[in-house]
């Protein structure tokens, strides 16, 4: 039988989520301490999704915790869906409580606030992302990139590759039409991250839906990962673009954003740019599963 | 908000945490429709979530059924070795005399316990192996191999419920060693409407005597990491060819991607192909959805 020892507690959430199954999964880990970084990774390879994060003790007394972030291959510096949903969970088990309606989140990229917010009358998150910029904006010798999107309209603001720990290609479409019925490419887009060392494409359209303001779609190519159900840190570099940009216009200082529901999900991020220009990006997130996690770790095989 | 369900994730073919193939079982299923359970499936993101409910047919000890993230399964080889694990171990039922049976959309299937606790070890009796006559470009089928030291046995397509190619290579290192052209072997399953392509070869170090390799580029899956309907055919085609290791054998799968399944494949006397091996208990807890 597993000893206690051997014993983690584990969430699995739903991050994004109006709904239970509308977001984008991650598993989270908590009393890690003992694990080691190749325990870590394989675990994280064997749960098969987008990211999981290790829950340990902050190193610093400005943070409440500190996580480390893992894909199914490499460890990543930050992203946004991990960042969220890492915070719930740690509300959820009780590892750390908020001060004055913000908890401290310690990461590679350093520590970060996330915030306790309202999402139109519902309890949320919302994590500020590292600064993005944009790198350059696409001109008539990206013959790749205009190969994938010929097949659409593009919106008010010419494409951009941007830079925010990771790089994306951005594009604006011309409407919420546009972005639900674009049908990706996927061995360009593979080529182009390739080419442009970055994670792959998101497009996007502002929207005059009731319950969101902008549809995006993601296709992380660059990581294997066909499209994404819902991005963080892709999103907030939308927000950081447009606002760098000066093209938020209607959209104002804070907006919804729609994603997800041509690979069968419904996720929903609230998008905010506060008066120091920095992005937050947040959302609602449930617990889906709860209990312990039987992982090998070297205090129990010295047991 | 609705009642929380058991919850279990498990790691199906494998001697310790993280070798083998991972499994989502939701316990106390009644009551989950469909269209749900294939939303969960999806969530999931692992090859396979099975559900267990109330067996609805005299004779069966359990029911379950068994989604991709696409599609529901009428059988296949891990998630049902891994959902009578779950079974055990939640105490929803126990196995008489060592033996059980299972409901699933393919009927009933017997299946075997062997021993207790961390040596506990499940089998289920694969469905009935037929070779598949198929015409195709052998262009397409020479792409693959190209380069590959063949072993003795010819290629085959063999369907035990999904349909694989089946190619011996030399010995272990070849398999080991090969080096997979995924566009090659797309083109090829989706050419000859098969799940994918398989490679084994003899091996002589201690604890395997066959090492296998699934690649399924086709269905998203560019190499599974521990196959039962693939290791069930090539001990029907081993059995078929009179080249059988043993009776019994240990099949050695997903070294080459970082894990170390175990599968164990038997033939009894009337010639039915049983796989099995142990499971972990990884995650263990409950789930609202």
């Amino acid at each position: 039988m597993v000893s206690a020892a051997c014993s983690h507690r584990y969430f699995q959430i739903d991050v994004f989520a109006p709904r239970p199954g509308a977001g984008n999964p991650l598993a989270v880990v908590f009393d890690a301490g003992h694990l080691d970084d190749a325990q870590m990774q394989a675990f994280a390879n064997w749960t098969n999704l987008a990211e999981t994060t290790f829950v340990l003790a902050p190193t610093t007394e400005a943070a409440d915790y500190r996580v480390r972030i893992f894909t199914t291959q490499k460890e990543i510096a930050f992203a946004g869906h991990p960042s969220i949903g890492t915070a719930h969970a740690v509300l959820a088990s009780g590892f750390a409580l908020p001060r004055d309606g913000v908890l401290v989140q310690e990461c590679q990229a350093g520590c970060l606030p996330v915030r306790l917010e309202d999402f139109e009358g519902r309890p949320a998150l919302a994590v500020r992302v590292p600064p993005s910029h944009i790198v350059r904006h696409a001109n008539a010798g990206d013959v790749m990139l205009w190969k994938i999107l010929s097949s659409a309209t593009c919106g008010q603001t010419v494409p951009a590759l941007v830079e925010g720990g990771r790089r994306w290609w951005l594009a604006e479409l011309v409407d919420e039409t546009a972005v639900r019925s674009f049908k990706p490419d996927n061995p360009a887009i593979a080529a182009l991250a390739q080419a442009s060392n970055s994670l792959g494409l998101c497009v996007f359209a502002r929207s005059l839906h009731a319950e969101y303001d902008m549809v995006v779609r993601a296709f992380p190519l660059g990581v294997g990962i066909t499209e994404d159900p819902a991005s963080g840190a892709a999103n907030a570099a939308i927000a950081a673009f447009l606002d760098e940009s000066s093209a938020l216009d209607l959209l104002g200082n804070r907006y919804r954003v729609s994603q997800g529901r041509e690979i069968g999900r419904d996720a929903m991020l609230l998008l905010r740019i506060d008066d120091e220009h920095e992005v937050w990006v947040g959302g609602e997130s449930r617990t889906v599963i709860a209990g312990y996690l039987h992982w090998q770790s070297s205090r129990c095989n010295s047991n | 908000m609705p009642s929380p369900r058991r919850f279990l994730q498990l790691d199906v073919f494998s001697d310790r945490p993280g070798a083998g193939n991972p499994l989502a079982v939701v316990l106390d299923s009644d009551g989950i429709d469909d269209h749900s359970m294939q939303a969960f499936a999806r969530w999931t993101n692992l090859s396979e979530t099975t559900f267990l409910l109330p067996p609805s047919q005299p004779g069966a000890d359990y029911r379950v059924r068994i989604f991709t993230p696409r599609q529901e399964l009428p059988f296949a080889g891990h998630p049902s070795v891994g959902s009578a694990h779950a079974a055990l171990e939640s105490g929803l039922i126990s196995a008489s005399n060592g033996k059980l049976v299972q409901e699933c959309a393919a009927g009933l299937l017997p299946m075997r316990v062997d021993g207790e606790g961390h040596e506990r070890r499940i089998f289920v009796r694969a469905p009935k192996a037929r070779v598949v006559e198929t015409a195709f470009d052998s262009s397409l089928f020479d792409a693959v191999v190209a380069g590959l030291p063949r072993g003795q046995l010819p290629p085959v397509i063999v369907d035990n419920g999904p349909h694989w190619w089946l190619v011996e290579l030399a010995d272990d290192v070849a398999v080991r060693g090969m080096k997979p052209d995924l566009a090659a072997i797309a083109a090829l399953t989706l050419a000859t409407n098969t799940v994918g392509f398989a490679v084994f070869g003899g091996c002589s170090d201690q604890d395997h005597d066959v090492v296998v390799r699934a690649f399924c580029p086709a269905d998203s899956i560019p190499e599974d990491p521990v196959t039962g309907s693939a290791n069930a055919s090539i001990g029907a085609w081993l059995h078929m060819n009179d080249a059988l290791p043993g009776p019994c054998y240990r099949a050695s799968q997903g070294r080459e991607m970082g894990r170390d399944g175990v599968v164990e494949v038997e033939v009894d006397d009337e010639g039915e192909v049983w796989i099995g091996g142990k499971t972990q208990t990884v995650v263990s807890g409950t789930l609202v959805w």
